[in-house]
């Protein structure tokens, strides 16, 4: 019962504390206005070059944005520990450690859910985007993985950052080498075999896959390989974020290496 | 850039700061020169980089800018610079000037990142009139992040609205995409802004066309501005001492 | 059955220096610890910075794995057992650090009570008690970055009692507090005392550890170098008699002058703005009083007092002495 609070509530009050772009002044611009432009540049982008459709852009780049939650947001949920100096009195404590960990993710994921519907308004507002009604819940389901698999990926650089002082850099680069790997913007196929690859051991690759055919009226059932992928990466991420939180855990008390331990 | 969720007062990693700085240009470059080598427009890769290079003079102009604000803010300077008897404006000014060359970089990055891995060949029209407009754009979009720092100095979180603006100046300047392709009312809009002007200079400098009537709206513009932002600058410092703003972190 | 217990603890920190050529040094910062304290005591851990109380401290609260030497709370290892030790012990650190900027008190404490598992419907109670208990109350719903040094101490104090632990460890609980914030607090301490808690303090104030513990153990340079009552370590010096001196200017050289007289036990020496106060131990300070003020010549000597040794002085000479 209370490792089931410190996961809820815990990691809503933990959000709160942490999470440095609440305040609505900053929220506003970096996680609507950013995202909004985002998605009306590469569009016409796309117009411009006549290439793919502007579902294409849309689609990809909706789905993207999320990171700005998922990955920006889910690194100051761990990261961001260190420099209060909470790390310590968060370890003494007998919490359950899943629990904390993992429970610090579900605000970002809902953020980034939201981010990314958000996405998906502008382009059906302010471009050419008509999904039919049909499809819009197999599309929130499969937006919905991809979202938990980013996050996932941002709580693994939020681990990193308890050691590492520079992450909140590698988040900003994961952002944009997102935009050129995963799909976002250039199909798989057209880049190069490593650049490819690279994507496919990312988030949001397979995702954005799926919601690609999903919003042009394919079933659930026709994307289910993709969407098990992209759960599946997101399992692995989240083992490899968890992991890494308890071995730095345990380093700490053995070698006092965590500055603030 | 700049959408960084900097702890406060830790920026000491200027390493990574121009690790950043160099791969985001190639990056978007990249993005660019896959559309549109995958496109049936009959825009040249060429075109593609030179908007992507100058995609990344306006990134780094506007971190430089609007970070350097929020920079010295969060080291405790800004109220120390503010109050030194040199006008402010030419404290801000070669911060974004320099930042703005910084942005060269990005330019000549993405033309060799083009030319190695993705065969665009490098012919100019014009060579001596690209090698003019290129300063000129340059001063004309560091002298629009002069206008947009002087905002900053008044808000604290300048920071967030500055990343706000990174797409759309893209947009409305023309770098990449045509203005004709973007709604109506963003022609006029783009008309005032200094750098589509160099934008059209040295696109026109390398693929042909005229430059000089586009150098010269460049060079008027960014006179105006120079003189706006100084202007502005004063306003806003001497709002920002009435509204106590200075020194908040 | 001792609450706490420490025996032949050691704790061994690998430095590495140099760029190019790393050598890695091996620092004992705590060399065979051992002492037990009983229930519903306060024992104070006495000794100068860096003498390695901080470090016994973190391995009894499980911060910290011992690098030998075995550290039981309640009977239970805090290694083997370190979860079950966490549910049973409060702890508090101070400083300016280690709390949720960006939240309010209250936020901060409604967090950590979900970490320590107090029942929800105990949660609203109970940080309300604490609050008042430390003095907070009112000022709970304002963000803990407007806080002073002196109420995020008291919100510390508060954390760490949450769950209501039977054992609390607090690790230099008034540094850097005002004077009068700071008797607030040991009454806050001695208070934990009276309502049946086992405390264990560190502090390198010796006025702090003779008004509040039941027991000391004074610690230099990561070993025990004494243990007892107040009363106890007075005894050690009960056969000396201080000589204070007032000096102006005295030199290094002429303290050290003072140390080779053989009837000297020690000397410390307090920095004041103008002046020194150089206090010297000795069985006979009467009759050498006359001797120490030549001795230190070159300086100016103002007033020359001899008295009776306090707690302060039996903790000089041990530090010094050891």
């Amino acid at each position: 019962m209370t490792s089931l609070r410190v996961f809820g509530i815990g990691g809503l009050i933990a959000y709160r504390a942490l999470f440095n772009w609440i305040s609505p002044w900053i929220y506003i611009p970096t996680m609507l206005g950013s995202p909004l432009f985002q998605i009306v540049f590469f569009t016409y982008l796309g117009r411009f070059s006549g290439t793919k459709s502007d579902a294409f852009f849309i689609v990809g780049n909706a789905v993207q944005v999320c990171a700005m939650s998922s990955v920006y947001g889910a690194t100051m949920a761990i990261a961001n520990e260190r420099w209060l100096g909470t790390l310590a009195p968060l370890l003494a404590t007998p919490a359950s450690r899943p629990a904390l960990f993992l429970g610090r993710a579900v605000p970002y994921v809902a953020n980034g859910l939201f981010v990314s519907a958000f996405g998906f308004v502008v382009g059906w507002a302010l471009l050419d985007f008509h999904p039919r009604g049909g499809d819009v819940p197999a599309l929130a389901l499969v937006v919905f993985v991809t979202v938990l698999s980013c996050t996932a990926f941002g709580l693994l650089l939020g681990s990193i950052g308890l050691r590492a002082k520079d992450v909140f850099f590698a988040a900003n680069l994961a952002y944009f080498l997102m935009l050129l790997f995963c799909g976002v913007n250039v199909p798989l196929e057209s880049l190069p075999g490593w650049m490819a690859a690279i994507g496919r051991g990312l988030p949001l690759t397979h995702g954005i896959a799926a919601a690609r055919e999903v919003a042009g009226g394919a079933s659930l059932a026709d994307v289910a390989r993709l969407v098990w992928t992209e759960l599946g990466i997101g399992a692995a991420y989240t083992a490899a974020a968890y992991g890494l939180f308890r071995f730095f855990e345990a380093e700490a008390r053995r070698r006092a290496s965590l500055e603030t331990l | 850039m700049g959408r960084l969720a900097l702890p406060p007062k830790t920026l000491s990693t200027t390493g990574f700061f121009v690790l950043t700085a160099v791969l985001q240009p190639v990056i978007f470059a990249s993005i660019a020169f896959f559309i549109f080598r995958t496109g049936h427009h009959g825009a040249t890769l060429l075109y593609a980089a030179l908007g992507a290079g100058l995609m990344g003079i306006w990134s780094s102009t506007l971190f430089g800018s609007g970070g350097a604000i929020q920079w010295q803010r969060w080291q405790g300077t800004l109220e120390v610079l503010v109050t030194a008897p040199v006008p402010f404006v030419l404290v801000v000014l070669p911060l974004t000037l320099a930042t703005a060359s910084i942005g060269l970089y990005s330019l000549v990055a993405t033309l060799v990142w083009g030319r190695l891995l993705f065969g665009i060949p490098l012919h100019l029209a014009h060579p001596f009139l690209f090698a003019l407009s290129i300063p000129a754009t340059v001063v004309g979009l560091g002298l629009l992040g002069l206008l947009l720092a002087s905002t900053f100095v008044l808000y604290r979180h300048a920071n967030a609205m500055s990343n706000l603006l990174e797409y759309p100046v893209w947009l409305v300047t023309g770098l990449i995409v045509p203005v004709s392709l973007l709604p109506g009312w963003a022609t006029p809009l783009s008309w005032l802004l200094a750098p589509t002007w160099g934008v059209e200079a040295i696109r026109h400098a390398a693929l042909g066309g005229p430059v000089l009537p586009a150098l010269g709206m460049t060079a008027l513009l960014s006179v105006v501005y120079l003189v706006l932002g100084a202007a502005f600058l004063e306003l806003f410092l001497r709002l920002a001492r009435e509204r106590a703003t200075l020194s908040l972190t | 059955m001792a609450v706490i217990e420490a025996l032949d603890l050691r704790r061994t920190y690998r430095t590495t220096t140099g760029v190019f050529r790393r050598r890695t040094l091996d620092v004992e910062a705590v060399r065979g610890i051992t002492f037990a304290v009983e229930e519903g005591r306060l024992f104070g851990l006495l000794g100068p910075n860096g003498a390695g109380k901080t470090t016994t401290i973190k391995m009894l609260i499980t911060l910290l794995v011992p690098t030998a030497g075995t550290a039981r709370v309640l009977g239970l290892d805090v290694v083997r057992d370190a979860r079950e030790v966490r549910k049973r012990i409060g702890y508090v650190f101070g400083g300016e650090r280690g709390l949720y900027e960006r939240l309010s008190a209250l936020d901060n404490l409604r967090y950590f009570a979900e970490l320590y598992g107090v029942p929800a419907r105990r949660q609203k109670d109970r940080i309300a008690e604490l609050l008042d208990l430390v003095g907070l109350s009112g000022r709970e719903r304002e963000k803990v970055e407007g806080y002073s040094r002196g109420m995020r101490q008291r919100l510390h104090i508060a954390r760490g009692l949450l769950h209501d632990p039977p054992v609390v460890f607090l690790d230099e609980p008034t540094i850097g507090v005002d004077p009068v914030g700071a008797r607030e607090l040991r009454q806050t301490i001695s208070s934990l005392v009276a309502n049946g808690k086992t405390v264990l303090l560190t502090t390198h104030y010796m006025f702090e550890a003779d008004a509040l513990c039941d027991r000391i153990a004074v610690i230099n340079r990561g070993a025990i170098v004494a243990e007892g009552t107040p009363a106890d370590l007075k005894q050690l010096v009960v056969e000396r008699t201080v000589v204070e001196i007032e000096a102006y200017g005295a030199t290094e050289a002429a303290i050290e002058r003072l140390r080779t007289l053989p009837e000297v036990s020690s000397v410390a020496v307090e920095e004041r703005e103008h002046s020194q106060l150089v206090l010297v131990q000795s069985a006979q300070g009467q009759e050498l009083s006359q001797e120490l003020a030549g001795r230190l010549d070159g300086a100016r000597v103002g007033r020359v007092t001899v008295r009776e040794p306090t707690l302060e002085d039996a903790y000089v000479a041990l530090v010094t002495e050891s």
